[in-house]
């Protein structure tokens, strides 16, 4: 028999989680190269998650079925209520400039010329797709909030957006560059330009994971960006 | 993405009342589950207790996919801990990072109730539903199950795989048996 055979061989129990641990850890390594033995996988998948349900209690004890103690479901949520987030009566205001990102006025990302094309066509592209999720975050009430330059810096998870209002165009042949200062680092690296929209509406989605950085900061550059700020910043926050 | 996943990001932000939805919605499937492993009322609603917290103390833990199979693995792992619980594991909890098609699952698997399934159970040749019974609530290997049952190994490998595709294709509705 073959390694191949003698794997697919096992993959059913594997499903079941009736394999000893060191056949089971042989199993998972041949699934992620093994198309074949993954396809018999995901199908018996399902059937075991059904053999899961057979043991399913009812809801009423009726004839003597086994039923859970409502009692049971007291303690628990006890327990949940008593650390749960405070019940927002109403859901929260929106500042301006997320009611304006709601119509998607998303401010024009430039690319930035000292990266290459390929980085800045993959940067845009997930700009695109985050759209929706974006708004999500803005909204999210655990998402945390500070006050930057006419808006805020909004971090939700490792995402970062910076949102503004009322940004005055910058000079011509000049654009707004982000900055950002990674957790335990000496100089600022350089982010995304970007230009407010006509209506001064400004959301830019950073590329960079929240949890990895100290600070975040703007300035106004040449048009395609800096690799090292060349004006003071008008705006900084630390995270 | 299906009610569960929608709940379990409420859950995330901490909110009771979509746990409490989620409770009601599968407290039935952890608590049969955990007393047909565990044979004992008072233990199984510890399993249920504990699994149900362990969701509510960290979320992230369910990483996307079907709620009831991974809600399902993550109290049979629990129930069988107790049960030996000064013996070794037989499998860890299965990866949620194998690259595996969901969306598979949730065909087969969109509306199971547990007397949906008792049914097709009771429709494999007893041998079969016999052998997974064993390994799946027993927490038996296929050589546990051979040596206890005095049958060749090869053959309790066959009654397993034909059994859950039997099962499968049952509750598909693609065959009878
Ligand atoms: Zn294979």
């Amino acid at each position: 028999m073959s390694a191949h055979e003698e794997l697919l061989d096992n993959v059913a129990a594997y499903a079941l989680g009736a394999l000893p641990p060191s056949d089971a850890a042989g199993v998972e390594r041949h699934l992620r190269t093994c198309a074949e033995c993954r396809r018999e996988y995901e199908s018996l998948r399902p059937a075991v998650t059904a053999v899961a349900y057979s043991a399913e209690a009812c809801e009423t004890a009726e004839s003597g079925a086994a039923v859970a103690s409502p009692l049971l479901k007291s303690r628990i949520m006890r327990k949940v209520r008593a650390e749960a987030a405070p019940r927002r009566l109403a859901p929260p205001a929106w500042p301006a400039y997320l009611a304006a990102a709601a119509c998607l006025a998303l401010a024009t990302v430039t690319g930035l010329q000292n990266l290459s094309l390929n980085d800045r066509l993959n940067r845009e592209r997930a700009q695109t797709t985050q759209q929706v999720k974006e708004l999500a975050d803005l909204a999210a009430p655990d998402s945390k909030r500070m006050p930057f330059h006419h808006g805020e810096v909004v971090m939700h998870g490792p995402r970062l957006y910076i949102a503004m209002h009322d940004m005055p165009m910058p000079p011509r042949g000049k654009v707004y560059q982000a900055w950002t200062l990674a957790k335990g680092a000496k100089r600022v690296a350089p982010s995304m330009t970007f230009m407010p929209k006509a209506s001064g509406t400004t959301l830019v989605a950073l590329p960079e994971a929240a949890t990895t950085l100290a600070a975040v900061a703007i300035s106004v550059e040449p048009e395609g960006g800096s690799l090292q700020p060349t004006s003071k910043p008008i705006a900084l926050v630390a995270l | 993405m299906n009610d569960a996943s929608r709940l379990m990001e409420r859950v995330r932000a901490r909110d009771a009342a979509a746990f409490e939805t989620l409770y009601d919605e599968y407290h039935r499937l952890v608590y049969g589950l955990a007393l047909r492993v565990l044979a004992d009322p008072g233990a199984a609603e510890d399993v249920t207790q504990a699994v149900f917290l362990k969701i509510w103390d960290n979320p992230a833990l369910f990483r996307g996919g079907n709620f009831g199979g991974w809600i399902a693995r993550v109290t049979r792992n629990r129930a069988l801990d107790v049960v030996r619980s000064r013996a070794v594991r037989v499998q860890e909890d299965v990866p949620e990072s194998l690259p595996v098609d969901e969306s598979l699952e949730e065909t087969v698997i969109a509306n199971l109730d547990g007397a949906r399934v008792r049914d097709a159970l009771e429709r494999l040749p007893r041998e079969q539903r016999e052998a997974i019974e064993l390994g799946f609530f027993g927490g038996a290997t296929q050589e546990d199950i051979a040596r206890e049952t005095g049958i060749p190994l090869g053959t309790v490998k066959t009654r397993i795989r034909m059994g859950l595709r039997k099962l499968r294709n049952v509750l598909e509705g693609v065959v009878t048996v």
